[in-house]
């Protein structure tokens, strides 16, 4: 409660500041598709570590994604994009400055660029939401030493990765058991042939497969079959998934101060979209128990963050 | 089955209702097509909820078995009374002239098997007119449609009620999510073994129904008045409100239908008789957080009994049907507070109503009213150290009050290395005939026997129950071992008094004595897909032997079996189990019935594959060796092999 209502302070101090302003002072943009507490604890993270950097809160402009057109000229150095609206937005618009999309997953970057027939670039380039596969089967080799075959469930959206997480897989010695759910199509059966065969069900974002009607089922035959799932958001770990792996939206503000510090001082974007550099874990320490599992999320971040050669 | 042809459809038509009223219009909700950061920034409903997660075997307080849906599948048993067999201390019965084969947990006492709950996804299933026997309620799904039985050896009162005096068999029916689609099973076999099974599961996301209706069909045990058939029918629905809320429908019956007594016997002769019991149960249940939820569940079963034949010497009809019927009511909340305190606590009440005239020499139905709360507390007072204290205070309209507490401990002396003690009691109220029972015939209106009449002298057994348990995992050496050391003191056992036969059977509190003794389980996998599963359990009844009543025979001395199944190459399952039971009395009979029981089973079962159609051909034979005796001495079990059929989409 106290998060948020600090959230709100620094959200409404931004946006009297911005009104106060003069626009066209403000080196740094920030265009935020939505007002939720996700998106405000990017900003604040965001702003917080380019103040501490040394940026004014003069340099800084918050807007919406819905104010952008109205907004007189603006000459920022860096747009950073909050939100694929917030990201289509402003690839819809010619800047002529690099655009930084953050808080958007990997396929919903790429729909923006396909979208508005544009490219990846220094001028307009992500850090994505989603974690890599490779890590993600670090992570599971990490927690879960026993797990030789891992569960997927690919969805109409989903699929596209089917074949670079079965190669990585194969490199760190575990197997992909995967099945496909169609477009309007059930994941019974679907789900039924991935549990008879894995030790672990790792979640892939898709809309069609994992949203919150289905979560129930997928979630009570995981359990049933004792095969637990590795999600990709702590809200499933809340709703009885063993673990996620993930990046905050306050990790992801943080880099994106980082890049856009570097773009001020005349570095250009990476034009290959990153994935996010810190990432967090989340146990259920309950259905851990209950699978007679002993598992420490900080000593599994620390452990995961060593192996990437983090310090 | 008259009552389930009533019953059914009603059932379907409220489904119907309730998806008319929107029940399932949230699987049709739209979901968002496309990937988006709502995906990985959005809140989901909790799902595994507090009560959802079930203790860890070594966190129970007490002894629990399970026999999962493959161990069922490969025992190549035939219903849920033959299974028990595989589980330590009990010993089990194939005849059905008490109405339907028996299981009982240390001692098979006597005809009945009063001593121990069943419960059948929640409800108690025991059969209120059979003197609390389970014999039917064992018998009231397929077996095909069972995830799990959970055996709780041990008595459970505490959490369970009365009728867990000595255990509880847990039976769980599968999840309609796994029984989508078409399923159906043949069985045919020697000694007229004719089964037939078939299961449509169909739905959405948040509503999905299974129907299953099945036969179990044989002639019974050599010498025995054979043609057994029961017939199954069990629909289940789960339906979902929204993400906090579902609620779960439930209704079916069963009808057995036996061929019961002996040649020559005027007082049993050969007869058909029938037992019909159909139910109805709902359970809702709502998640009020990430730590708190809180069940109701509603239930109502009744039953019929014809049982009638003319005696021979004098014209009149021995009869002892009749019917019962209960009505269940329970609420049940459970929370947490914080890692290291989980309670569940609640309240239940139930009616129990048997008519019979011919057992009660009235019209009038005996009503007994039970009002129970209960509740268990499971703390962990260190990492390693998990107390469960738990009471259930109970309220009999006809016996009054009694408390049955239960204090257990569980300490993980290493990894995989749990020890366990711990007491509790329990009361077990005699049931309406052990109470109330009067039975007289009449010859052209005047009264010519009075062959039981219970005086009413008697007031619950009680048992106090002492245990030292340990669990013990080997992963290296792929070995499990469980063990169970107890003392059950029973006071005041509850026995027919058989020592004048000129007068009037009455029931009384005649003894105290106890049980002790200690079993195991030890279930080893030495090599790739097999796995070895070795029981043994050593019983002592301390009882007297008056009268030709043969209480310390009513459990073998060392009773033991040896199960083993191999996965070989083509997915072919091969299955050997092996029972050696030491002396003891026929559940049916008295002291002069004693004897040892060996039974050899093996199975052979092959994987089919037609199209997109799953299956397996599986050929079983049981008791491989000599006939032996069951129920009666002249009442054989003997070998028998047959195949099944089993098809899935």
């Amino acid at each position: 409660m106290h998060a948020i209502l600090r959230s709100l302070i620094v959200a409404i101090g931004l946006g009297l500041f911005a009104a106060i302003c003069s626009h066209a002072a403000a080196s740094v943009v920030l265009v935020s598709s939505e007002r939720s507490p996700a998106y405000i604890e990017a900003v604040e993270a965001l702003v917080g570590e380019l103040e501490r950097a040394g940026l004014l809160r003069s340099d800084v402009l918050q807007l919406m994604a819905s104010e952008v057109a109205s907004v007189g000229a603006l000459a920022p150095k860096i747009y950073v994009a909050l939100g694929s609206e917030a990201a289509d937005v402003l690839a819809k618009t010619e800047q002529k400055v690099p655009v930084l999309c953050i808080l958007l997953p990997r396929s919903s970057f790429e729909r923006v660029l396909q979208g508005n027939g544009r490219k990846t670039s220094a001028q307009f380039s992500a850090v994505f939401l989603d974690q890599p596969i490779a890590r993600q089967l670090d992570f599971i080799h990490l927690a879960l030493p026993a797990v030789q075959q891992v569960g997927v469930l690919w969805g109409p959206e989903s699929q596209s990765q089917a074949a670079a997480m079965k190669i990585l897989a194969q490199a760190s010695g575990l197997e992909v058991v995967d099945a496909t759910v169609g477009r309007d199509q059930l994941a019974f059966s679907s789900l039924k042939q991935v549990l008879e065969k894995s030790d672990v069900l790792l979640a892939v974002a898709d809309p069609q497969v994992y949203n919150s009607s289905s979560i129930q089922n997928i979630l009570l035959a995981s359990f049933r079959a004792k095969v637990p799932m590795v999600a990709f958001s702590p809200a499933y770990v809340r709703a009885g998934a063993l673990l996620a792996l993930y990046v905050t939206p306050s990790q992801v503000g943080q880099q994106a101060a980082v890049i856009a510090r570097g773009v001020l001082q005349g570095k250009a974007l990476s034009v290959t979209p990153l994935y996010s550099q810190d990432f967090s874990i989340s146990v259920n320490e309950h259905v851990a128990r209950s699978l007679g599992l002993s598992l420490d999320a900080e000593s599994l971040r620390t452990r995961l963050r060593r192996r990437e050669g983090a310090p | 089955m008259r009552q389930i042809k009533i019953r059914m459809p009603l059932v379907k038509r409220r489904a119907c209702l309730l998806v008319s009223l929107g029940w399932v219009q949230l699987a049709f909700a739209q979901s968002p097509e496309v990937v988006s950061e709502k995906d990985f920034l959005e809140d989901m409903p909790i799902v595994l909820s507090v009560s959802r997660l079930p203790q860890r075997l070594d966190e129970t307080p007490g002894a629990v078995t399970i026999l999962d849906r493959n161990m069922i599948r490969l025992s190549g048993a035939r219903d849920v009374a033959d299974l028990l067999r595989l589980v330590p201390g009990f010993q089990t019965s194939m005849s059905f002239e008490n109405v339907a084969p028996l299981a009982s947990y240390h001692g098979g006492f006597d005809g009945y098997s009063n001593r121990v709950q069943v419960l059948v996804d929640g409800r108690s299933a025991f059969s209120p007119y059979f003197i609390g026997s389970i014999g039917p309620g064992l018998q009231t799904v397929a077996l095909v449609d069972i995830e799990r039985i959970e055996v709780l050896r041990g008595s459970n009162s505490a959490a369970y009620g009365a009728r867990a005096f000595l255990g509880v068999i847990n039976i769980v029916t599968r999840d309609t999510l796994d029984t989508m689609g078409l399923q159906a099973s043949l069985t045919g076999g020697e000694i007229g073994i004719r089964d037939a099974q078939a299961r449509i599961g169909w739905g959405q996301q948040d509503a999905r129904f299974r129907l299953t209706a099945d036969r179990r069909a044989d002639d019974g045990l050599a010498g025995a008045n054979g043609h057994n058939q029961i017939n199954r029918v069990n629909l289940r629905a789960d339906l979902r409100a929204d993400a906090r809320t579902e609620l779960q429908l439930r209704a079916g019956g069963y009808s057995i239908n036996s061929g019961k007594g002996q040649s020559g016997r005027v007082d049993d002769p050969l007869r058909d008789a029938s037992f019909d019991s159909s139910y109805l149960q709902a359970d809702w249940r709502r998640t009020l957080g990430a730590d708190s939820d809180v069940a109701v569940s509603v239930s109502h079963t009744q039953e019929v009994y014809r049982d009638t034949f003319p005696y021979a010497l004098v014209p009149v009809d021995i009869d002892g049907s009749g019917t019962s019927s209960s009505d269940n009511i329970s609420v049940q909340h459970t929370f947490r507070t914080g890692p290291a305190l989980r309670v569940v606590w609640g309240g239940e009440f139930r009616r129990e109503k048997v008519t019979s005239k011919p057992l009660y020499n009235t019209d009038a139905a005996l009503v007994t009213d039970f009002t129970r709360l209960f509740g268990n507390a499971e703390w962990r007072l260190s990492p390693n150290l998990l107390l469960n204290a738990g009471a259930m205070a109970e309220n009999s309209s006809v016996t009054g009050d009694s408390i049955s507490p239960r204090l257990m401990l569980n300490w993980h002396v290493a990894d995989g290395q749990t020890l366990r003690a711990g007491v509790s009691k329990a009361y077990r109220p005699p049931s309406s005939y052990e109470k109330s029972s009067d039975v007289r015939y009449f010859l052209n209106g005047k009264e010519i026997a009075n062959t039981t009449r219970a005086s009413g002298n008697v007031v619950p057994e009680n048992v106090l129950v002492r245990e030292l348990g340990y669990l013990g995992d080997f992963p290296r050496w792929g070995l499990n071992l469980d063990v169970r050391l107890f003392h059950e003191q029973i006071n005041g056992f509850v026995r027919q008094l058989n020592a004048n036969p000129s007068a009037p059977k009455d029931y009384a509190n005649t003894e105290d004595f106890p049980i002790h003794g200690l079993e195991y389980q030890l279930k080893f996998r030495p090599w790739r897909d097999s796995q070895f599963i070795v029981n043994q359990s050593f019983t002592e009844i301390d009882a007297s032997v008056a009268n030709g009543v043969a209480t310390p025979y009513a459990a073998p001395k060392l009773a033991s079996t040896i199960t083993f199944f191999q996965k070989l190459p083509g997915g072919i399952d091969f299955s050997l189990m092996h029972q050696d039971s030491g002396t003891r009395t026929l559940q049916g009979s008295g002291l002069s019935s004693r004897v040892a029981t060996t039974r050899t089973d093996v199975r052979l079962a092959m994987p089919l594959r037609v199209g997109s159609s799953r299956g397996e051909v599986a050929l079983v034979v049981q008791n491989l060796g000599a006939p032996y005796d069951d129920f009666a001495s002249n009442f054989q079990f003997q070998r028998r092999a047959f195949v099944t059929l089993r098809v899935e989409n």
